[in-house]
């Protein structure tokens, strides 16, 4: 079959010189060559490295559970730790500035709340730590050298998502 | 005009021959499996026009089976234009990278999914500059190669004046590192190197810096070990993976790398 | 071929990344191709420092390795003071070192310059504000952050 395309192909530019050699040696005159030193073509390089688009990437990289739950392991990490420098940087700033702020307050804030909110709140905080926290505890026993094979990246990183599951729903609801 | 009749009655008698018409053939063909192909286009002589996705069709039953067969297969017959690396088209040059379907790897070890109502999108190694449609300047990425000095080094010279040995063990450690043909699949894949790829080595020279690192031959660890010693070079690795999940030769860059940790940390 | 060079450049390298996400913020502009010097140079990397290194990597497991137990106690039995400072510390540096690595990931000082800096004082002097913060919640408040979480929690 490959041959077969193979001989066909060969057969055109062979058959087209043998019946017009003079359009073959016209194109090759026309083709002008430029004498450059070596320092006109680096110029020319870095020329053409400035157009250089950027291809495409995390847009059209295929979703896959290494680089998903990594970046989820990211974007929880960062919001538990902006909860945390709220909180301790709101308890510095009121205790400097004098206003009455404690534990008890903000208790009683969200004692306050509906019900329904109450639940989105804990819902919101509960599942992204108990994801940080067990795949941190992942990192770490891979910072060791175990389970750093695509079997087991895969295998903990279920084990992970359903103890995620079982945790945040149990801190949840209970 | 005998020839050609006696062609055609051996074509209807069902014989295959190296000369037959395609023509011919058609009468018996099966009905054609178009299979679209959406490929990435950049042009350098006109830098100014946006980079495209341009669909091709093309009939499985003519193709090979792999998704270097089907671009060599339009470059052919449907668009010279179209323009990719390719050489040795069984997995040993590391040419072909590219992204296929999503995911980076080598077009000629990469089948064509079968499943003609899918579109296969191709697209070149993600978030490199683009020399012309699938073809990325790997120029910094070999230069970052060079930096972690791939090449024995020793002060002293074996006893005997011939040959280096090295045991058995010591030989076995290398299996897994040495095999990598450094077609970019995995640096291209991680997230660190595409956001900081002119200062972050990535996985690919990390493995060969870990392959230099534990071969017993080499004496040059200590200097090895400290030009990987910043934030940069080694340290923007987060153990995310994607490059042993991408790997086209089913190497491990990711576990190379968290030996290199393992071996600095005390360090 | 020659008649590249007359062509009006575009701004292929800045058009990349995360570089056009923050307008206004003046970027330095990158080399073309990321390449430095000729193709036959070897990439420069940066000096060593250990501290930036092996060094700062070790001490971010160590504390990673303390906090898990660390986080799992109050959640199956109780906790005291002792145990609460050292957890809430702890966790102060994690937070510290996890926020210094968005940093180094996101701003990256050869692309911001300066802003890489600016983002690295306003963490440490957050990080300060939230340390005194600590140390007012250890001293007056009973139970300590566990102690806010799980009143707050079952408010």
């Amino acid at each position: 079959m490959l041959a077969r395309q193979g001989l066909g192909l060969l057969r055109k530019p062979w058959a087209s010189t043998m019946k017009f050699p003079t359009t073959r040696l016209l194109a090759a005159r026309s083709l002008t060559t430029i004498k450059a030193s070596h320092d006109q073509e680096q110029e020319l390089l870095v020329a053409q490295r400035k157009n250089r688009p950027t291809s495409p990437h995390l847009s059209i990289y295929q979703p896959q559970l290494t680089w998903i739950l990594s970046s989820f392991h990211r974007i929880t990490g960062v919001g538990l730790a902006a909860g945390f420098y709220a909180l301790t940087c709101s308890y510095a700033a009121t205790s400097l500035l004098g206003i009455q702020f404690d534990g008890a307050t903000i208790a009683g804030v969200f004692a306050s709340l509906p019900f329904v909110v109450k639940l989105g709140a804990k819902f919101v905080a509960a599942y992204p730590f108990a994801f940080h926290l067990f795949n941190g505890i992942r990192h770490l026993v891979w910072d060791l050298g175990q389970q750093l094979t695509i079997k087991g990246v895969y295998t903990t990183g279920y084990i992970v998502l359903g103890a995620t599951g079982l945790l945040g729903t149990y801190l949840a609801f209970f | 005009m005998f020839r050609s009749i006696l062609r055609q009655t051996r074509a209807l008698n069902g014989f295959t021959n190296g000369s037959r018409s395609l023509a011919t053939a058609a009468a018996s063909k099966p009905a054609p499996r178009l299979k679209t192909f959406k490929i990435y286009r950049w042009n350098p002589d006109t830098p100014e026009v946006e980079p495209k996705m341009q669909s091709y069709d093309i009939d499985l039953n003519e193709c090979g089976p792999m998704v270097l067969d089907a671009i060599l297969k339009i470059k052919n017959e449907q668009d010279a234009t179209l323009t990719f690396r390719r050489s040795c088209r069984e997995g040993i040059c590391g040419s072909c990278a590219m992204n296929i379907g999503g995911r980076n790897t080598l077009a000629c070890l990469c089948r064509i999914e079968t499943d003609t109502s899918k579109e296969t999108k191709i697209y070149p190694l993600p978030h490199m500059f683009v020399v012309r449609d699938l073809v990325p300047d790997l120029t910094h990425f070999y230069k970052q190669y060079k930096s972690i000095q791939p090449y024995l080094q020793r002060d002293t010279h074996p006893a005997d004046g011939r040959e280096n040995l090295q045991s058995i063990e010591d030989r076995a450690k290398l299996d897994g590192l040495y095999e990598c043909i450094l077609c970019a699949c995995c640096s291209t894949s991680c997230p660190s190197y595409w956001w900081n790829q002119q200062e972050y080595l990535g996985p690919a020279v990390l493995m060969q810096a870990y392959r230099w690192l534990i071969d017993s031959r080499d004496q040059a660890s200590g200097i090895r070990k400290e030009m990987l010693q910043n934030s940069m070079s080694l340290y923007r690795c987060h153990t995310i993976m994607n490059c042993a999940r991408t790997c086209p030769k089913g190497l491990n860059p990711g576990r190379a790398i968290a030996e290199i940790k393992k071996q600095l940390a005390f360090d | 071929m020659i008649s590249l060079v007359t062509r009006p450049t575009l701004t292929g390298a800045s058009r990349s990344g995360a570089a056009l996400l923050i307008r206004g913020i003046k970027t330095i502009p990158q080399p073309p191709g990321y390449i430095v010097g000729t193709v036959n140079d070897a990439y420069v990397p940066p000096k060593p420092h250990k501290a930036e290194g092996s060094y700062h990597w070790t001490s971010e497991r160590i504390a990673a390795f303390a906090l898990a137990p660390l986080t799992l106690a109050p959640l199956v039995g109780g906790t005291s003071t002792i145990l609460d400072s050292t957890l809430s510390t702890i966790l102060l540096y994690h937070c510290y070192t996890g926020f210094q690595s968005c940093i180094t990931d996101y701003i990256p000082k050869r692309v911001y310059g300066s802003y890489h800096n600016y983002a690295n004082y306003l963490l440490i002097f957050g990080t300060g504000v939230a340390g005194y913060g600590l140390y007012k919640i250890e001293t007056s408040e009973d139970g300590g952050v566990t102690g806010i979480i799980k009143k707050t929690w079952n408010a």
